[in-house]
């Protein structure tokens, strides 16, 4: 079956060549699509994911990661009071005004976080790949991402320049650090950020990260800490994905990049369905005759459906191909295309499920053919 | 009634050779139908296409069916070849009455029992003459143990081994219908039912495709009913069965 579904595929190549354009087109656009879907989400929780803390607690009611609302100090030594908990970290964000080279200004989100000497902290910059990061509690020592430098307008390690006025030096470079918001992250202490943001006040805190003792539940702790007042605590995969969902929600772009996946499967199986049953009608004389000689309605639809399998897998493999250029072109535009084993896997299963159902005409076609008909001229 | 079935008219599936010096011998039919007919639509507008026709199929004969376009010759072997249920009558085939059998019996019936050849040959352009052969084998049977090698021997018995790695496009209209012929023979079926099977060809072609139709009843016992129109090829036929208005109006 698969010999005569091939040849009958390739007797007319530019025929194949379109269903094959228009299964990878297909592929292309949902790996696309769906890839910067969660490219996009994996940015806007990245700071979270990276983070080693069991626990993010912040003000109850605050619906945006980056916009969250900030909390007095005290709360923090509240939280680190809890029993269950080991250790507790601050982290304070806002935006801030970042100073160009050029003399304009750019906002920036700017991360405080806590820089104690004698143990990895919760939250620290990741991937660095120039400078050191360890520097940061210098004052008004930052760390930027190597992506945002056109922004920012810098290229080197140890330039200095103002945030809200306040001196500031890059003391490190890191790669892959993106903000959902498009607004560049700058990572600081705690000390730094305070001073960037004067007008959150000298005890103000955003976050607090939370650290469960080896052997408590997380979800006691976590119960505990939701007992007082004002906070509310999330575990780190909960906050990863209530920010997600947020910015899912909330802009669209869930709704939209998904819209255009399930476009790129309808042309997929427009194409494709519609070059199957022109295939099937020019050879429907030939089928009527095996069907005449015996074979039965299921070797047929074999044929087609094989022909369908034979689309589909060579325009996996060419749509995957171009997703991954696309992937490639992007990344120069600082745009991220998640493409990982789970998504590829099921397209593929997307892909054979659209090619089966634009064989189905076909098969109707066969499976109605009267075998009778082959002496009507 | 027609004279086949005068000489056997009790024993459905067996027909008989009568002979002038001796008393008739039992041969068993391939197929046989019993006063087959059928009818298009109901009522006023009710059409008969075919009436109480009744024919054996004997191995080792070329039976010839002729008779005016719109006569009823392809409503008969349609019926014949169990592409066509009749709405009276009855087909015999291997010995039983297959006239209630359902189109998921059918195709093992027929392929088991029959190969057709046609006017327009019908071969896959895409495919080789020993693809298009092994295809409509593996298709019959999916079991086949060597399609292809089969494929290859019924190629050379219509002597076509030469040209079995041929497109379609690359043969002449004898050569296709040759293919068309060994394909037909696939699986071994008793009975070969060809639908004008010469009339897109040439003179010496058509003559030559006849020659081996008759080669394969002769020397294979094989049953070979052909629909035609021209009267040259009655030389080939060991009875012509003529169709008139939808009725077997003579049998020669």
């Amino acid at each position: 079956m698969w010999t005569l579904a091939r040849k009958l595929l390739l007797h007319d190549r530019l025929r194949f060549a379109v269903a094959i354009a228009g299964v990878s087109v297909s592929v292309m656009l949902v790996l696309v699509q769906v890839g910067l879907y969660f490219g996009f989400m994996n940015t806007a929780s990245s700071i979270i994911d990276a983070s080693k803390a069991d626990l993010w607690v912040g003000k109850a009611g605050s619906e945006s990661f980056e916009f969250a609302s900030p909390f007095d100090e005290r709360a923090f030594y509240k939280v680190a009071s809890v029993p269950g908990v080991e250790r507790t970290e601050r982290v304070l964000m806002n935006f801030a005004q970042f100073k160009l080279a050029d003399g304009g200004d750019l906002g920036v989100q700017v991360v405080g976080i806590e820089t104690t000497a004698g143990h990895a902290p919760l939250l620290a910059p990741w991937n660095v790949i120039a400078g050191d990061a360890n520097k940061l509690s210098e004052a008004g020592a930052i760390v930027v991402d190597k992506s945002e430098y056109p922004k920012l307008k810098i290229d080197r390690v140890g330039h200095t320049t103002e945030v809200t006025g306040v001196r500031a030096h890059v003391v490190a470079l890191t790669q892959g650090i993106r903000s959902f918001t498009t607004s560049p992250i700058v990572f600081t202490d705690m000390r730094s950020a305070r001073s960037f943001m004067p007008g959150l006040g000298d005890s103000a805190v955003t976050y607090v990260l939370v650290k469960v003792k080896a052997g408590e539940s997380v979800e006691a702790v976590k119960q505990r800490i939701n007992a007082l007042p004002h906070l509310a605590a999330y575990t780190t995969s909960e906050m990863s994905k209530r920010t997600r969902t947020y910015w899912s929600s909330r802009t669209g772009v869930g709704a939209g990049f998904f819209t255009t996946a399930v476009l790129g499967v309808i042309v997929g199986f427009v194409v494709v369905g519609q070059i199957l049953y022109s295939s099937t009608l020019q050879y429907i004389r030939e089928y009527g005759t095996l069907k005449a000689m015996g074979a039965r309605n299921s070797m047929v639809v074999r044929v087609i459906l094989s022909q369908a399998m034979i689309s589909a897998a060579i325009g996996f493999v060419v749509g995957c191909v171009l997703a991954v250029g696309m992937q490639a072109a992007m990344a120069k535009a600082n745009l991220s295309v998640a493409l990982f084993p789970g998504l590829y896997a099921a397209t593929l299963v997307v892909t054979i499920a659209m090619c089966s159902f634009a064989a189905l005409l076909s098969i109707v076609k066969v499976l109605r053919l009267d075998p009778a008909s082959v002496f009507k001229g | 009634m027609t004279a086949a079935l005068a000489l056997n008219d009790t024993l459905p599936g067996i027909a008989s050779i009568g002979r002038a010096d001796t008393q008739p011998i039992a041969v068993p039919s391939l197929a046989r139908l019993a006063g087959a007919g059928k009818i298009y639509g109901s009522g006023e507008t009710a059409v008969t296409a075919l009436a109480d026709a009744t024919l054996d199929i004997k191995p080792g004969e070329v039976t010839l069916i002729e008779g005016p376009s719109g006569s009823g010759k392809t409503t008969l072997i349609s019926i014949l070849g169990l592409l066509l249920k009749p709405t009276s009558g009855e087909v015999w085939i291997e010995g039983r009455n297959v006239s209630s059998l359902t189109e998921r019996d059918l195709p093992a019936l027929r392929a088991r029992n029959f190969g057709f050849v046609f006017q327009g040959f019908n071969l896959f352009p895409a495919l080789t003459a020993l693809d298009n052969v092994a295809i409509a084998i593996e298709m019959k049977n999916p079991r086949a143990k060597d399609p292809r090698g089969e494929a290859r021997r019924l190629l050379e018995t219509v002597g076509m081994a030469e040209r079995s790695h041929h497109l379609p496009a690359d043969l002449s209209g004898g050569q296709k219908q040759r293919v068309a012929i060994a394909r037909a023979l696939g699986g071994s079926p008793p009975i070969i039912v060809g639908d004008e099977p010469t009339a897109a060809l040439d003179t010496k072609t058509a003559l030559s495709v006849m020659e081996l139709l008759r080669e394969l009843a002769s020397s294979h016992g094989r049953a070979v009913v052909v629909v035609t129109h021209d009267p040259r090829l009655e030389r080939f036929a060991d009875r012509v069965v003529r169709v008139e208005d939808g009725r077997i109006s003579a049998i020669d």
